[in-house]
């Protein structure tokens, strides 16, 4: 029934673009996934240092973040900043060039983008902690920074990990949209590909099954992080 | 590939019906007293739609004109809109009499029609650059980055011969913005369209930097083994040449004058002269 031919895999440029692609997706996903990780603890960590102003800045860059489009973010990065100034002289050609490149800002839209939503998922980690708990931590002398380090982030980052699982998925999801801004990852590939071969169905499963793959080993990775850093009381360590 | 084997084989299929019935255009198109043309309406210069709805171009200027040749003054023309993928099976199925519409002369087509002369050669992918660039052939481009359009068909070989960094946007506007930003040192693609931009003001310091590397010889097409209507399709082609038509439709769709359609028409003058 299904008349799928997958003969243009033999030819070693598709086959060299397939995998530059995905090294790209992969690239792009964890890079942003870090820098995201690293913006939400901080962020996260401000916050509860209840600073007005802070809690005012940080409040502003969730809202803009997490409520625009990424795809729109990367056009705003790409196309608007060098725009407006950002630009550097190219020191071979002494022509004026973009300081960003497309993949420079893919990475930071994605990585505000995903910050944004990792402090949200950090501050619920914190707001869940049993009052009682800090209490006891201050009752027994620690300090702030103590408190954060040893009691509160271990077990907000425990409790949250299902949601940064959540959002680690749908960054890896979304590097597929940087491919409008030129940055060759997978889906930028795929189409040029299915453009040229007119195979658009069978283009179209493989480059799934590589999404499903990845993600579904990003998942099972992150299961096991989550069973090695239970323990007795909360999520998987009954 | 599976449409166009698809078209192929029902075309052989339907060309082996048809042979018998209908191998002798020219005497149907007498009787009829109607050309019935295979034409584009979207792809200007050579058919498009203009502001009345008509179908006019470059194309469709030369199907009027192969008409009158064939049925005289009073012959009348049927202009029927085809599209890349269903010309081929129009004209062996018997909806249309001939292709005029942008049909790019391969070893695979000729194996289920036949071709006219080759009246036009059209450009390939070229290269705008702003005026400064040095670079002047393909070669020069290696390891360079260029914008290009994600999907256009020659990007593949662009990479693979001349080992070009191809930066592929969705769409034109994007690829006109991201040179004018110096993101790449030119922009490749469709010959034709890039030469219509460096007549724009906001693109006046900017030139087509290389030329095309191919051209395609664009002809008509014709059932196979139809040999008075093909003689008679080629003579009318021939003698517009000599009359110069083709150069005075260039003219009037504001294509720039191809060498190929100038040195065509000296060839076809110096053929017909008594």
């Amino acid at each position: 029934m299904f008349n799928l031919d997958y003969s243009w895999l033999a030819d070693p440029v598709y086959q060299g673009w397939l995998i530059r692609g995905t090294l790209t997706t992969i690239e792009l996903a964890f890079a942003s996934s870090a820098i995201a990780f690293v913006i939400g603890l901080f962020g996260a960590l401000a916050l509860t240092l209840r600073i007005a102003w802070l809690d005012a800045v940080i409040e502003l860059f969730v809202e803009v973040f997490r409520n625009t489009p990424p795809l729109l973010q990367m056009l705003f990065f790409y196309f608007t900043l060098s725009t407006v100034g950002l630009r550097m002289t190219d020191p071979a050609t002494g022509v004026s060039v973009p300081l960003l490149s497309a993949f420079a800002c893919a990475l930071i839209s994605l990585s505000l983008f995903g910050g944004a939503l990792c402090i949200e998922a950090f501050r619920s980690g914190l707001d869940s902690l049993p009052r009682a708990v800090t209490e006891a931590a201050r009752s027994l002398g620690y300090s702030r920074w103590q408190r954060f380090r040893r009691i509160e982030a271990p077990i907000a980052s425990r409790i949250c990990l299902p949601a940064l699982t959540n959002i680690m998925t749908n960054q890896f999801k979304t590097t597929s949209q940087a491919s409008v801004i030129t940055v060759p990852e997978l889906m930028y590939y795929a189409g040029q590909i299915y453009n040229d071969t007119f195979r658009t169905a069978e283009v179209m499963i493989l480059v799934l099954f590589i999404y499903v793959s990845l993600v579904s080993l990003l998942s099972w990775g992150m299961v096991r992080i989550e069973r090695m850093l239970a323990f007795p009381g909360y999520g998987k360590g009954a | 590939m599976k449409t166009s084997i698809l078209t192929i084989a029902s075309s052989l299929l339907l060309a082996l019906g048809l042979s018998a019935a209908s191998a002798d255009t020219l005497a149907d198109v007498k009787s009829k007293g109607t050309l019935t043309i295979g034409v584009k309406n979207d792809y200007p210069p050579y058919g498009f739609l203009n502001d009345k709805g008509e179908i006019v171009g470059f194309e469709v200027d030369l199907g009027k004109y192969v008409a009158k040749e064939l049925l005289g003054p009073d012959g009348k023309v049927e202009l029927v809109p085809v599209v890349a993928a269903n010309r081929i099976e129009f004209l062996n199925s018997g909806r249309i009499d001939i292709i005029l519409a942008t049909l790019g002369v391969t070893a695979e087509r000729g194996k289920v029609i036949d071709f006219s002369e080759y009246y036009v050669s059209a450009p390939g992918p070229s290269i705008l650059a702003p005026k400064a660039a040095t670079f002047a052939k393909w070669e020069d481009l290696k390891g360079q980055t260029l914008c290009g359009i994600q999907g256009s068909y020659f990007n593949k070989h662009l990479t693979e011969a001349f080992g070009i960094n191809l930066t592929n946007f969705k769409t034109q506007p994007e690829a006109y913005r991201a040179l004018k930003d110096n993101r790449c040192v030119g922009f490749a693609f469709d010959d034709m369209t890039l030469r219509k931009k460096t007549e724009e003001a906001d693109w006046a310091d900017y030139k087509i930097a290389i030329d095309p590397y191919e051209y395609i010889p664009q002809a008509a097409g014709i059932r196979k083994d139809d040999v008075a209507f093909r003689d008679a399709v080629n003579k009318a082609i021939l003698k517009a040449e000599a009359e110069g038509k083709l150069i005075e439709w260039e003219t009037t769709y504001g294509m720039p004058h191809a060498k190929y359609i100038a040195e065509r028409a000296e060839a076809a003058k110096a053929k017909l002269k008594p």
